[in-house]
């Protein structure tokens, strides 16, 4: 229960259909002396109302502390990510390294049949295994971020908020009287906040990276303050001014260089995942991929090329494939699997 | 689970309040509700029942009456006691001495002192949870203003050489306050604090079945602090603010019924803790923390081998039993404790912890039912 509306509801949802239900906040980021943080998503104010959420629908409500386990596997992570040249997601990591797994087992521990939360996807249950899918309400559909989840992992998983739309969850948390029915949504990294998350990262990293800014001839075209600051697809901050708009189009961090082009050397038309993993083992018709969180579903191919390594390939070109991200498979609203798309795409891209 | 059933081994957090405490602060706020620093009949009447309350508390502790100050808590006095001596302190070098396992109310008034640029050194304790004397006397010296170390600590129970300490300290030839947080030692301890050696205590109302919201700053007439709240000259011109004389009166008469019925009390609890120790020293591999050491009867501080702790109370809140792991912060997560961090307790093994404690209205059979819980959730768990 992050404090938001649609654990909320989640957690009303269970206990009107009669489960018994344990509410649980994850305390995954802290200040300097262990408080919770004051801006981002899990403050304290958060916190405080999952518990006000929990003593109305008269549940226990716990917050267990995760901040070791996030603070290894996301954040450090996430700055790796950058300190790289790679564009980062912490949600994907958060879940598959926190949530659906550190917290999974602590839920089994307590012997709790399922783990529920207020993503929107949804579960479908066949004889023989579990599918992941699309929410029925795809404006708000969330089965990117839970692309590595596995059929067995599904089996312990509950997504209640799956077919429903995110108007009928404010209406259901103002029928059950919940305080959080009309509050305001929460899109800030959690450990961010409203921060640039590019001040976030200088402070933790060794920011003399400064290195060329290199354009498609290879000629310097200026000076940078360090490989971090950039990721594939910015226009942002590219000296240059007048005529065509300029583009990162690969970041080098051997050599601390940051290459430009035009929009068009963004186009790809096909890449490599690595880590990849499938809910159900893989699939090879009428499959489409999404390269960035609730982007576009394109048409793609798919091979794989080593034990965890799969190569995809577009059947139409498109542009901002950032390595770092993940590209995650369906077929239709079925999601396949997916994975982290490697930098090696840009080898390919003329510089 | 119904309410009344659920096993409640947190008293060292608070202990409700005895029936005497209920029944006393009801009368005095329907009959005594002035302000006991007012001038009519009714300001006469609470007064008396204040300084009746003073008399008789003193009274337990071996104390003057105008050694016993009212404040809103062991953590009120525990601020005052410490901070005071160096506010305006013209000696630049002045030092406090305290221990690494004292009471947040103690550590975070020492953080405050070391803001100021005071020298302030936190003594360490043993892998039982023991102060040696030694340590703390070697850190003082001339510029030693106070001196702070607990009775018996809050989270292990493991009580601390404190006569040990002032004894010797009565040996130096210098000037200084030697304070002793006694809040948990209180609980099952009969004290006489000059008997002890010490010239200033803080105790909490609601550790002996009084009320939250008060508690008493023991300070000797040998010394003198500079008051900590502005105001209205209330409490003998120390501290303003209008007395709490019901929550006093409440607490004097829990302190009463506390400290006349402690044999058989402390024996209660103590059977209880033992067997709830010896439960589950036979049917899982755990160490109770300070189990060869002179510890009060009501704490045991267990640690779990390869189970976590906040698993652990989890399962144990939804079975029924409440204890608590560590000191609580705001939102309801808990660190690993500073106590056992000080205890030298390895990182894999501090995370299973938890602390156990029996209060005044424990019941015969509540060790036994507890250790019961216990063993039932844990072999859930696996």
């Amino acid at each position: 229960m992050s404090g938001g509306v649609d654990s909320s509801v989640v957690a009303g949802l269970l206990k009107s259909q009669g489960h018994d239900v344990i509410g649980v906040t994850m305390k995954l980021w802290e200040g300097p002396n262990g408080e919770m943080p004051e801006t981002g998503c899990c403050t304290a104010s958060d916190s405080e109302d999952a518990r006000k959420v929990a003593a109305k629908l008269d549940i226990p409500y716990y917050v267990l502390d995760y901040t070791e386990s996030f603070s290894e596997k996301v954040v450090d992570n996430f700055i790796d990510m950058y300190a790289q040249g790679l564009t980062p997601n912490p949600c994907v990591e958060c879940n598959r390294s926190v949530k659906f797994d550190h917290f999974l087992k602590q839920a089994k521990e307590l012997n709790c049949d399922k783990v529920a939360t207020g993503h929107y996807a949804k579960i479908i249950e066949n004889e023989n295994n579990f599918e992941l899918h699309k929410a029925d309400y795809l404006d708000k559909d969330q089965s990117y971020v839970l692309h590595m989840l596995s059929s067995s992992t599904l089996e312990h998983v509950m997504f209640p908020l799956g077919t429903i739309s995110k108007p009928e969850v404010r209406q259901i948390a103002a029928d059950l009287g919940l305080k959080t029915a009309f509050k305001k949504d929460s899109q800030d990294i959690c450990f961010v906040g409203k921060k640039n998350y590019r001040n976030f990262v200088d402070k933790r990293i060794d920011i003399s990276t400064s290195g060329d800014i290199v354009d498609r001839d290879g000629s310097t075209m200026g000076q940078h303050e360090g490989v971090h600051e950039f990721t594939v697809g910015q226009r942002k901050g590219i000296p240059g001014g007048q005529g065509e708009p300029k583009y990162v189009t690969k970041i080098d961090v051997r050599n601390k260089k940051v290459f430009v082009g035009d929009k068009k050397d963004l186009l790809t038309s096909s890449f490599y995942l690595e880590d990849v993993s499938f809910v159900n083992g893989i699939e090879n018709e009428n499959l489409t991929i999404q390269t960035r969180y609730n982007s576009e579903d394109l048409p793609c191919e798919i091979k794989m090329i080593t034990k965890n390594t799969l190569e995809v390939s577009l059947l139409e070109p498109t542009y901002g494939v950032a390595p770092g991200q993940f590209g995650v498979i369906y077929n239709g609203t079925n999601l396949i699997g997916g994975g982290r798309i490697t930098s090696k795409l840009n080898e390919t891209l003329p510089v | 689970m119904k309410k009344d059933e659920y096993l409640y081994l947190d008293h060292a957090a608070s202990t409700p309040m005895r029936e005497v405490a209920f029944e006393v602060y009801k009368y005095t706020e329907s009959v005594a509700f002035a302000n006991s620093a007012g001038g009519h009949a009714l300001s006469r009447k609470a007064k008396n029942i204040l300084e009746e309350s003073r008399d008789s508390i003193a009274n337990h502790f071996g104390a003057a009456p105008k050694e016993i100050t009212f404040t809103s808590g062991g953590t009120e006095a525990d601020n005052w006691i410490i901070k005071m001596p160096f506010i305006n302190n013209k000696n630049k070098n002045a030092e406090l001495v305290t221990s690494q396992i004292e009471h947040e109310a103690v550590l975070g008034s020492a953080e405050w002192v070391e803001s100021l640029g005071y020298k302030v050194h936190l003594t360490p304790c043993d892998k039982d949870g023991v102060i040696k004397a030694d340590d703390v006397l070697k850190n003082v010296n001339k510029n030693t203003e106070i001196i702070s170390i607990m009775l018996g600590n809050n989270e292990t129970g493991v009580v601390q050489p404190i006569k040990e300490i002032s004894q010797a300290l009565k040996e130096l030839d210098s000037e200084y306050i030697f304070h002793s947080d006694v809040v948990q030692a209180v609980a099952n301890r009969k004290l006489d604090f000059h008997n002890i050696g010490i010239q200033s205590a803080a105790i909490s109302g609601h550790k002996i079945g009084g009320p939250k919201g008060v508690g008493i700053m023991f300070l000797s007439s040998e010394v003198k602090l500079p008051s900590f709240l502005h105001g209205g000259k209330q409490e003998l011109e120390r501290r303003a603010g209008t007395v709490n004389v019901s929550g006093v009166a409440s607490l004097s008469a829990a302190l009463d019924e506390q400290q006349n019925s402690m044999i058989v009390q402390n024996q209660k609890i103590l059977n209880e803790r033992s067997e709830f120790e010896k439960k589950l020293w036979n049917s899982l591999d755990v160490m109770v923390v300070g189990d060869t050491v002179d510890r009060l009867d009501h704490i045991s501080n267990i640690q779990f081998s390869e189970i976590n702790s906040e698993t652990l109370m989890v399962a144990l809140d939804l079975k029924g039993l409440g204890v608590s792991r560590g000191s609580a912060c705001a939102s309801g997560a808990q660190k690993p404790s500073h106590v056992l961090q000080a205890m030298k307790v390895s990182n894999e093994k501090i995370n299973s912890h938890l602390r156990f404690s029996f209060g005044w209205n424990t019941n015969v059979g509540d060790g036994i039912k507890a250790a019961d819980i216990v063993l039932s959730v844990i072999k859930g768990m696996s």
